[in-house]
Order: structure tokens, then sequence, then C-alpha cells
């Protein structure tokens, strides 16, 4: 049996099988994208805080929309090279191609990386302060946790004094990190009481762990093994007994309704108690002496006194001072407070000058009074450049919100430099992939700060969970990047595979690799359209 | 069609053009975002900004689908299945839009919610 | 081509058939690439998901009608001990339990029972053979996407077995409830609702694929003289299907992913601000996204999805009819371009769905018009086979009676779905059990039972024997009977205004003071006292149902082995393709290349002796040249 169509296209309609399935398949890659980009204009439209304008170093964009322009013209040479016999042709314009994928998966993945390392956070009255977290010291050193990492300041710490967890729910990644760390600052985490239950009907109390016992996963299984058995054997009970009162009122009230009698039947939980095994919910673990426990904020629901970890664990103990603490502040946004401000009435500077930061930190109010000048003088500018709109009387061009509320990090640049905005002096690394923190520390040129955590609302790595548009950007150009890595795959396997195929059937290569073709097109027209989108606008 | 030896031959250059094509409008749409003196509308980003970048980018992607692509001589099928999933794409874009901008709103229900809670307080933990 | 592919003696009907190259057990019945056995383990892996699916809403219907009772042995047996003790309360079902349930009940009928049966077992087993084909264009695809399929399903189940469950947010999964679902649960990876997610993304790249090779294989592999119009009407339902399944599925495989993001990566796309749950107070989370946008991203394939699942009904149905009264089929041409539009109207219709979203009156108005034009094709479709039936000799055999039960049972489906369309009316209707009974028309008596007729009728072709006519009978009639005992209640509780998410029946909203009375000073606890005993008489029609399924499973077993022998290869003295070829096909289908000289569907033409001519008989003389559809 042979499948035809495959090489040669068929007479009326032209095409051969592969070609139509790659045109279907680009079709359900439009209404993907299509789909996905939908997300982004309207997550854009109905956004309620500031969309992040031009937030990407254009730089690596650029480079990678040419990487991918480029390779979209190689790999067409390549198919060409194909149809004229050219083996050795085509050998080069595909590794080419190749090579460019790989480049662009490389900017891709710093840029990423960047991304990753970079926090953000929004004050309770809506200042956004970026930059990166420090890390804890002692004595210029820095203070190493139990698994010998250095520890970011950004941490709910707890004086732990007992740990309850949850014999069902428990985390045992959890469980194993809380008790290496307590071993690590010396504690010891032992069982609060002994742990008895019935564990067979009829018998009496039976001791599982004796008080003392220090902590283990074994021992938590061990508890929950019990609890699991007397929890089944409890419900089987209950319901064999709730199934007999059952019988006995639909006897006794023959042609009543279930819902009328239904308040009248219950178990009889005296008559079933003594049969029943203990079940054990939470087990409670002393911490001796009460040591620091560091829980991440996502993990934790802080509280005075006792705190809830998300697998159920309650911790008990002081709630610690764990103030969020910056190294390096690279940039200062006050333009989700000037649009809540606006929303309310509030003349957005006066919001500004009661802010938290500007009221307690100098650097900040430096920044911002630096700003107020330059914004100013770029009004005048504007003014002098382009005139007054006669109808409305307003000048025709003005500061955006962006450059009127936001301090960014090349902002605090051009203020070190001592030169207006956009004047400042930076370095090309940079222009890729950042502020180069280090290199900069001499001047002080990016403050160090501490926020306490009372003053924090949210906090956030760049990453999806910081807003919809990190979101949507992670979303798109990482889908986006699937398609490449897919789409190199294919066209190296093309190269490196297929001498075979191309001493056989050439014509059938060159089919597929136009296919493969047409495929890589597709990623590069998704990108035309991604760049200006999550770079430019 | 360019399948035939000398039409590819031939259609080496127009590839080059193309490509070429791309760079250029690639460069113009940074421009548009970065240089004063290219920027329309008023200062910084506005719709004007993102309907020049977008024009810019269609004219791309339509050299890129034309002539990269081979939809300038393509079978009919083909265009069916195509367009067709455009035109769906578009329906999907212009009809949620739709119902976005057309929702039955009440003002009442949407400012009692937001008089309660001062500045701060909503994002409160 | 195909000319010399399989050298097997197919002409032989009854012969054992074994292809020279015996690909040996697992090639041939496990990682098949021949279309029909793929169409044969589709079939069999969506029956057993039907059949889950079924059990699941067995369970339902007891908390439904005795909410204070016990879940029965006969049912409970299934469970273990620890999952009882987990999940129900004293043996009672309880809310979050009939949730998870209920939500994992639609989600497996919809994506893993009926898509896969009607245009996964169906569509493969039938369009090959009905186009001329040796396979499908890409069988190796093919194979991959039953994989990939089973694959799905199988994760989306396998939280039942979890300490979160299984997903219980609706088989909607509307954000943000979804989005927090399962957030407890440390390791994402091990909660329900992202399984569930993951188990979707992975059916949607399986009817993908799936739906690429259908659509390649009828464009391109058609066999010589098969023209647009001579293709039978199921291969235009399939590939309608196609077309459907490619363009609308990928906006929910967005949406999954961004959802999948806000619950991995605890990103915002569906959560607004300021959201604040009852667990977790005001939510860690950046907030700023749109809940609306899921429910467009879903619907944008929830709707086109409906047709999806009827497209391969109507498909089978249509091919039933006319073997079976021996006449043409009435109106071939205006079912294809009915179906044609059907397919293109239903990508602008998804918005009904959400009428109580809050959209305004243009956007409503714009919906509610093209919802109702939709039911213009439909009807016309209908009709059309109703009319296929005027003064034809109709042989009553099971598949006929199953098909005929199709055109009632569907068309109260249908007409259910009018008021729902109307924004104001559904204002009062939505949500409420006459939805539930509207769409359950449609499928259970609707799409299933032209699914059961389709495989009476394609059977002969399968295996080569009959399936058995008292057992068909057996499950046909209590099957009709039941189908109604369950559903018909369903529109008369919904106009009452009954919830379809009552996990108890309702028995919450009755004042047990005067409900007997019935006329206490609430209202609408006397309007569900009027209604609530009607659940218990649709919970037991329910589980007798089940027991109808029964002749059924042993008729489609007991008969590949000992049925009778069905006596050529035409059975049913039917005009298609696929029964030109030798019972069972063997691998590449036909022992001499196909060709096609006429319409399908060519009963009791006037000129013809016998009262069929099918497509592939060669014209004796040099008949005038006909046009390419049937004759009027």
């Amino acid at each position: 049996m042979e499948i035809p169509y495959v090489v040669t296209p068929r007479k009326d309609t032209g095409l051969f099988n592969s070609k139509i399935a790659i045109w279907l398949f680009l079709a359900s890659e439009v209404m993907l994208f299509g789909g996905l980009f939908s997300g982004y204009v309207f997550l854009r439209m109905g956004a309620d805080y500031p969309w992040p304008e031009r937030t990407l170093p254009i730089l690596p964009g650029l480079l990678n929309t040419f990487i991918l322009i480029g390779s979209s013209v190689t790999v067409v040479f390549a198919w060409a090279a194909l149809k004229m016999r050219n083996w050795m042709r085509f050998k080069i314009f595909m590794a080419i191609t190749v090579l460019c994928a790989v480049t662009f998966m490389i900017f891709k993945g710093i840029e990423y990386n960047v991304k990753f390392h970079h926090q953000a956070v929004r004050l309770k009255d809506y200042t956004v302060l970026e930059g990166h977290l420090g890390k804890e010291m002692e004595n210029d050193k820095p203070v190493l946790d139990h698994n010998g990492k250095e520890i970011e300041e950004n941490t709910i710490r707890v004086k732990a004094d007992s740990l309850t967890f949850n014999t069902v729910r428990f985390y045992k990644p959890w469980v194993e990190e809380a008790l290496s760390e307590a071993k690590h600052r010396g504690s010891k985490v032992t069982l609060a009481s002994d742990v008895e239950a019935v564990t067979e009907e009829g018998k009496g109390k039976q001791t599982i762990a004796k008080a003392g016992t220090p902590l283990s996963v074994d021992l938590l299984e061990e508890i929950a093994e019990v609890h699991l058995d007397a929890r089944g054997h409890n419900a089987d009970l209950r319901t064999a007994a709730l199934k007999a009162e059952w019988k006995k009122a639909k006897q006794d009230n023959p042609g009543s309704k279930g819902w009328q009698l239904a308040a009248n039947v219950s178990i009889d939980t005296e008559a079933l108690n003594p049969r029943l095994l203990t079940e054990i919910g939470t087990v409670k673990f002393n911490v001796e002496p009460p040591c620091r426990l560091d829980f991440k904020p996502r993990h934790i629901q802080e509280g005075e006194g006792s705190s809830r970890l998300r697998d159920d664990t309650v911790v008990t103990g002081e709630l610690l001072e764990s103030p969020m603490v910056f190294h390096n502040i690279d940039a200062i946004d006050f333009t989700y407070l000037a649009m809540k401000a606006v929303e309310r009435g509030v003349d957005p500077e006066v919001a500004i000058e009661n802010s938290w930061v500007i009221q307690n930190k100098k650097w900040a109010r430096e920044a911002w009074e630096w700003n107020k000048a330059q914004t100013a003088k770029l009004e005048d500018r504007l003014l002098k450049d382009y005139g007054v709109d006669r109808e409305t009387g307003k000048p025709k061009r003005e500061p955006t919100a962006k450059e009127r509320y936001r301090i960014g990090w090349k902002e605090f640049v051009a203020m070190t430099d001592g030169a207006d905005r956009g004047e400042g002096k930076t370095f090309l690394k940079e222009e890729f992939v950042g502020p180069d923190y280090a290199g900069r520390e001499a001047k002080h040129t990016f403050p160090h700060a501490e926020i306490p955590r009372e003053q924090v609302a949210f906090a956030s790595k760049f990453t999806p969970s910081w807003n919809t548009y990190y979101a949507i950007y992670f979303t798109i150009t990482g889908l986006h990047g699937l398609h490449v890595i897919g789409g190199a795959l294919v066209l190296c396997y093309y190269l490196l595979f297929c001498r075979k195929m191309y001493l056989e059937n050439p014509e059938w290569l060159a089919n597929r690799v136009e296919v493969a073709g047409l495929f890589w097109h597709f990623v590069d027209l998704v990108w035309i359209f991604a760049f200006p989108i999550f770079y430019l606008m | 069609m360019a399948d035939t030896p000398e039409a590819i031959r031939k259609a080496f250059l127009t590839y080059l053009i193309i490509g070429g094509i791309l760079f250029v409008g690639t460069v113009i749409t940074v421009l548009v975002a970065t240089q004063e003196w290219l920027d329309f509308g008023g200062h910084g980003f506005d719709w004007h900004d993102a309907v020049v970048g977008m024009i810019i980018a269609t004219v791309k992607a339509s050299c890129v689908a034309a002539v990269f692509m081979h939809l300038n001589h393509e079978r009919k099928s083909v265009y069916w299945i195509f367009f067709g999933s455009l035109f769906f794409c578009a329906a999907l874009f212009a009809l949620i839009g739709l119902a976005k901008e057309n929702p039955i709103h009440d003002d009442y229900f949407y400012q009692a919610g937001e008089a309660a809670a001062p500045v701060g307080d909503t994002a409160a933990k | 081509m195909s000319a010399h592919a399989s050298s097997h003696s197919g002409h032989d009907a009854h012969a054992d058939h074994h292809d020279h190259h015996d690909p040996g057990f697992l090639r041939k019945y496990v990682f098949s690439t021949d279309h029909k056995m793929i169409g044969i383990q589709y079939g069999i892996t969506a029956m057993l998901f039907l059949a889950f699916g079924f059990f699941l809403m067995m369970v339902m219907r007891w908390s439904i009608a005795y909410p204070h009772e016990p879940l029965p042995g006969w049912m409970s047996w299934v469970f273990t001990e620890n999952w009882k003790a987990r999940w129900l309360v004293d043996g009672k079902v309880t809310g979050e339990t009939y949730n998870m349930f209920g939500a994992m009940h639609g989600t497996i009928m919809v994506f893993l029972g009926i898509v896969p049966l009607g245009f996964g077992a169906f569509g493969n087993y039938v369009t090959p053979l009905q186009i001329g084909a040796p396979d499908m264009a890409f069988p190796r695809l093919n194979m991959a996407s039953y994989w990939i399929y089973l694959l799905g399903g199988l994760v989306m189940c396998a939280s039942f077995f979890m300490e979160s469950g299984a997903a219980k947010s609706g088989w909607t999964n509307y954000s943000p409830l979804a989005g927090f679902a399962d957030g407890q649960v440390v390791n994402q990876f091990m909660a329900g609702q992202t399984q569930w997610l993951i188990g979707l993304v992975l059916l949607i790249t399986s009817s993908l694929l799936g739906s690429v090779n259908f659509i390649t294989t009828i464009i391109n592999l058609r066999a010589r003289g098969l023209t647009w119009m001579r293709m039978p009407f199921f291969v235009w339902s399939m590939l309608v299907t196609g077309f459907l399944l490619l363009l609308a599925f990928p906006p929910l495989e967005a949406a999954g992913i961004m959802q999948l993001m806000d619950r991995v990566t605890h990103s915002s796309f569906f959560l607004p601000t300021g959201l604040f749950t009852k667990s977790e107070g005001l939510a860690e989370i950046s907030g700023g996204g749109s809940p609306l946008l899921y429910q467009h991203l879903f619907w944008f394939l929830g709707h086109p999805e409906v047709y999806v699942l009827l497209l391969p009904a109507f498909a089978c149905v249509a091919e039933i009819i006319p073997a079976n009264t021996r006449k043409p089929l009435w109106g071939y041409k205006s079912m294809v371009y009915s179906v044609l539009v059907l397919g293109f109207l239903s990508f602008i219709v998804w918005a009904h769905h959400m009428y109580m979203t809050g959209m305004g009156a243009a956007v409503s108005t714009f919906f509610q018009t093209t919802t109702v034009l939709i039911s213009v094709p439909s009807v016309i479709i209908l009709t059309a086979m109703l009319i296929s039936l005027w003064g034809g000799s109709i042989r009553f055999n099971p598949a006929m009676l199953w098909a005929c039960a199709f055109i009632p049972m569907f068309g109260i489906g249908g007409l259910t779905g009018l008021p729902l369309a109307f924004n104001l009316a559904d204002l009062h209707l939505h949500d409420t059990y006459y939805v539930i009974g509207h769409f359950h028309y449609v499928v259970a008596p609707g799409i299933l039972f032209a699914f059961f007729g389709g495989v009476i009728h394609w059977y002969p072709k399968i295996t080569g024997r009959y399936m058995s006519r008292t057992l068909n009978h057996l499950h046909f009639w209590p099957s009709l009977v039941c189908m109604n005992i369950i559903f018909f209640p369903m529109l008369l509780q919904g106009m009452a205004g009954f919830h379809r998410r009552w996990y108890n029946g309702g028995d919450g909203y009755l004042d047990k003071a005067t409900a007997l009375k019935g006329d206490g000073p609430n209202v609408f606890a006397n309007t569900v006292a009027q209604h609530i005993d009607m659940n218990i008489l649709m919970s037991m029609g329910a589980w007798t149902l089940a027991l109808a399924q029964i002749p059924f499973i042993i008729n489609l077993f007991i008969s590949w082995k000992a049925g009778k022998k069905a006596e050529s290869d035409n059975p049913w003295h039917a005009t298609t393709l696929e029964w030109a070829t030798p019972t069972p096909p063997g691998h590449g289908n036909f022992t001499t290349e196909p060709a096609v000289y006429r319409g399908p569907y060519e009963y009791s033409r006037p000129d013809h002796a016998d009262d069929y001519l099918p497509q592939w008989i060669e014209p004796k003389e040099k008949a005038p040249k006909k046009t390419e559809s049937h004759p009027a």
C-alpha cells in the first residue's frame, strides 16, 4: 500500500499532501496566536493599571528581528539550492538558518534571565520600586542558609517555637526544608506530646510515637497511615449506621418523602463512639530552642503569633522583622500612584509628595526633585519646538506620564553624571542586559533601601506574575520560542540526516524543506508582530 | 511558479530585495518608536504610533507571506484555508472587541465600591 | 497508487483476511497505523470513557434524588475505603464531590466520549473508505493523534485519585473560580484543576493533528471521478467538522495555556484586581486580568464544538436513511450547502452563552440574530432527512430504528434551543435545568442514537457479521423510553427555576414546614416543592438507562465472533464506496483502484433494473453525460 501524492502534486488540486497539511496547520496557528494576541489587546484595553509602555530594552529585540529575517531569507535560499540540486549550497544556507535560530534563542535566554533576577515591589500607596534584592550580610560577608546558599532579603522570618502539620496535606519538601533549617540553626524539632490512638476496634489506646521523637517525613507518614486507616474505618461505620437509620425510618413512615424524614434521621453517635478509631488530623512538634525559620512570602499567610503555610502547616512563634532589602533601586515609578490619584480627584504631584518613599527616603526625594526639574525643562522645550494648539490653547506636545512620574535607571545614571535626561552615558552591554550595578556602585548611582514588610502590597520578580503585560509577554514569546526550537530541530534534521533521501529522491526532500520553510516563515511572521507590540508599543 | 531552475535563479534577487525591505521596515519601526523627529501624533507613544507600527508590520508580514511563502502564486485551496483562518481570527478580535466596548454599565454599582475604599486600602493584604 | 497494494484474495468476502506482511500483534492491534484499526481503537476507548462519564452521572443523580441518604452499595463498591472517607460524608455525596463529578462528567462526555466516537472512530473508519483512499494521508500522524488523545484522557482522569481530587469548576472551567480551585496544593502538577488543563491541551493537540489529517485526506486522496458534489454527505460532514476543530480549538488552547500560566506562574490573565477569597483573603496576585476574556475564548471553541459533536451524527444518519429507504437522500445539494453555512455561522454565535455577563444591547442583538440564523441550516438538514423518508419502502432494521428516533429526539433538542437563543428568554432560563434538558436532548438521544445506528450499520463491514437483532431491540426501546423520562422533566424543572448546579436537587430551597401543602409564604419554595419529586423519577430513569445498555455491550462483543455472517461485501445494498471493499477491508482497503462514476445516493433509478446503482459500477454503455449530483 502506498499513499499517493506524497511527492508529486495531485493534478486537480495542484498540491502534494504535506503542503495542504502545513497550510492547515498554519491556519490553526493563526487562530492560536490570534487568540493570544486578542488576549493582549483586551488585557491592554481593560488594564486598570498603567500599561508598561516601551519597557523592554529594544536592542536584543531588534537584533533578534534581524536574525529571524535573515534566517527567513537563508531558508528560502536553502530550498532554492535543493531545487537546483546543489547539495553544498543547501548545506551552507541551512546551517546558517539553524545558527540564526540558536542565536535567537540565546538572546532570548539572556533577556529572560535578566527579567527573572529583577525585582519589583508595589507599595500600599501604589508607588512601584524596581531593582535588585540584597543578600543578607554579616560583617560584610554573606550569610549562608542551610543549603549553603546566600539568603535573598525577601523572606518572612518567624522565630518558631512549634510546627503543627496536617497529616494528610503536609508537603514533604517543606517538612525537610524546615527540619534542615532548624538543624542549621542548632534547634531540634521534636514531637510535642505522645501520639496515642485506638488503632483496632475494641482495643485500648496504643502509643504511635512518644513525645520527644524527632521530626521526620517517615514519622509523619507513619502517623498519616494510622490516620487514614482510622478515617476509612470510621467512615464505613458511620455510613453503615446511617443506612440502617434510613431503612428503619422508611419502614416506620411508609409513604413519606426523603426530605420530610431527613431532619429526624441521624446517626446515634453515642452508640457508635466506642467503636470508632482515633483520627489524628494534626501533629504538633516543638522547636527547641525556638529558632528563626524563613519562608517565601507566597507560601505563608503570616500572622502575629501564628502563621499558616499553604500546605496547612501552622507555625507558631514571634513574627520577626522581615523587610525587603534592595541593594540597588534602579527605578521609582509613580505612574500607578498618579493614575490612582487622578481617579480619586487628587493632584498627582501632591499624592506623590505624600507617598511613603518621598516622606521617608532622602534619595527618593532627591530623584523626584531632579525629575521634576527635568520634566519642566522638557515641557519648555516642547512648547518652544511645537507651539500651542490654537483651538484648545494647550501645548501641542507634552511630556508623557512615564516621563513625568517614572524615574528609570537611565535617569539615575544621568542624575549621577550631572547630565540631562537622556544624556547620561550608558554602555552597549547595559543596553542589552540593563544597568551594570557593580560598575556604578562606586558612584552610588543606585540607592540601597529597606522596605518594611507592612508597606509592601505586592512584590514579584519580573515574571508573569508581576502584571498582565509580563504575563502575555512571556506567554507569547515563550510559545514563539518553542516554535523556533521545534522548527530548528526539524531543519537540523534535514541538514544532518537527509543525505540519503537527497540521493534517492531529491524532489521529496525539496518538498519537505519547502514545508518546513513555510513553518519557519510563519514563525518569522509572528515575530514581525510580536516585536513592535512588546518592545515598541 | 518558481519551480524550474531558471525561474528559481531569477527569484534569488527577489528574495534578497524582500529581505532588504524587511530590514528597512524594522529600522523604520524602531525609529518611529525612539526618535522625536519621526514621532507621530503627540509626544511619546500614542495610537498614531501604534497604527504606523502595525501598518509597517502588516506590510512586512505581507511581503513574507507573498514572496517567501509563495502566496503570490499559490493554489486556490491554500487561499481558502489561510484566508479563511485570517477571517475567523478577525471575527474573534472584532466580536470580542464589540462585546467589550458595549457592556451594560451601571455607574452606581462601580462607584459604590470605589468610594468605600480609600487610596491604598484595596491593595492591603 | 494502490492498484497492486495489498495482495490478498479480497474477492472472497468471508475468507479470513491476512496481510502477507504480517506486522505482528503490537503493530497490528496496538501501535497500528491503519486507519481502520485506529478507528476501532478510538471507538472502544471513547465508549469506555462514555461508560465512565455515565457512571459519574449515576452517582450525581443519587445525590440529586436522595441528598440525605448514603450512596448505596451497588454504586459505592467502585470506590476504595480511603476514597470514600475523603469524598463522602457518612456515605453521602457532598457538594464538593458533586461538583467534581459534574465537571468531569461534562468534560469526559464531550471531549473524551462523543468527539472521539464521532470524529475519531466513525470518521477514521469510514472516511478513507468512502473516498476510495488506501489510508489517511498521514498514517503515523493518525496514530499519534490517538495516543495523545488517550494520554490526555488518562491525565485528566488520573486526578480522581489525588488528594485534591479532579477538576471541580464545571466543564467550562470559568476563571476566577477555576483559577483558584486547588490553590492550596503546593505542587500544582498534583492538582486536579491543573491536570485538567494539561489534559485539555493534549486533547486539543490530538484533535488538531486529527483534523489536519482528515482535511488533507479528503482534499487530496479522493478516488478518480469522486468530484466534490459526488462525495457522500458523510464526507462533507467530516470535512466541515475538521475545519471546525482546526480553527475553533486553538483559541481554547490559548486560553488553556493562559489559565495554566495563572495557576503555575501565578499570573493574572483571568484574575481581576482586588480578588478576595475566603481561604486566602485578598489574593496575592497582581490582578488586572479579565475573567470575561476566558469566557470569550472558551466559547469561541465551545459553540463550534457543539457542531463537532453534531455533524458526525448527521453524517451517520444521512448514510443510514437512504440505504434503508431505498431512495436518494432528498435535497443532497441543499444539505451540503447547509452544512457549509452551518460551519461558517457556528464561529460567530458563541456569545449567546454569555448573555448574563453584562453584554450590551448591540452585542446581544448581534449574537441573537446569528444564533437564530444558524437554526436555518440545521432545520434544512433535519427536514431533508425527514422528507427522505417520504414514499420510501423503509426497511425498519435496527440501524434505521435508531436513525428514525434521532430525527424527533434531535428535533426536540434543537427546538428547545430557540428560547435560549433569545436574550430575553435566556435571562430566565440561563443555567437552569432547561438548558441541561435542551443540550442533553441534542447529545444523548440525538447524537448518541445516531452513533448507535452507525455502529449497527457499519458493523458488518468491520467484522463481517451482523449484530443480533433481538439484542438491538432490547437496547433500543428501553433506551428511547428512558431518555425521555430523564430529560423531559428537566425542561419542566428548568422553567420552574431549578438551577443546574444544585447538588441536592433543590432540597435546600424547600420550606419544610409548608412544603407538602405548597402554600407557604415563600413562593419559590412552593415551586420547588411542586417539582422536586421529579428528581426521583429522572434518577430512576437514568439507572434504568444504564441497564438498557447491557444488551448493547453484550451484542457488541458476542456478535463479533458469533453473529450472523454477512452474505456479501455489501449487505445493505448501499451505493457508497466503503461497500466496494472486501469484508473486513485489508491493509490498503481496495483490491483494485476504485473509480467513481456517479453521485452517492443513486437508489431506485427508473432506468435501472436493480434498485440501487453503486458509485463504483462502471456504466455499461456510454450513458449521456450526467451532471455531478444525484437524479432529482
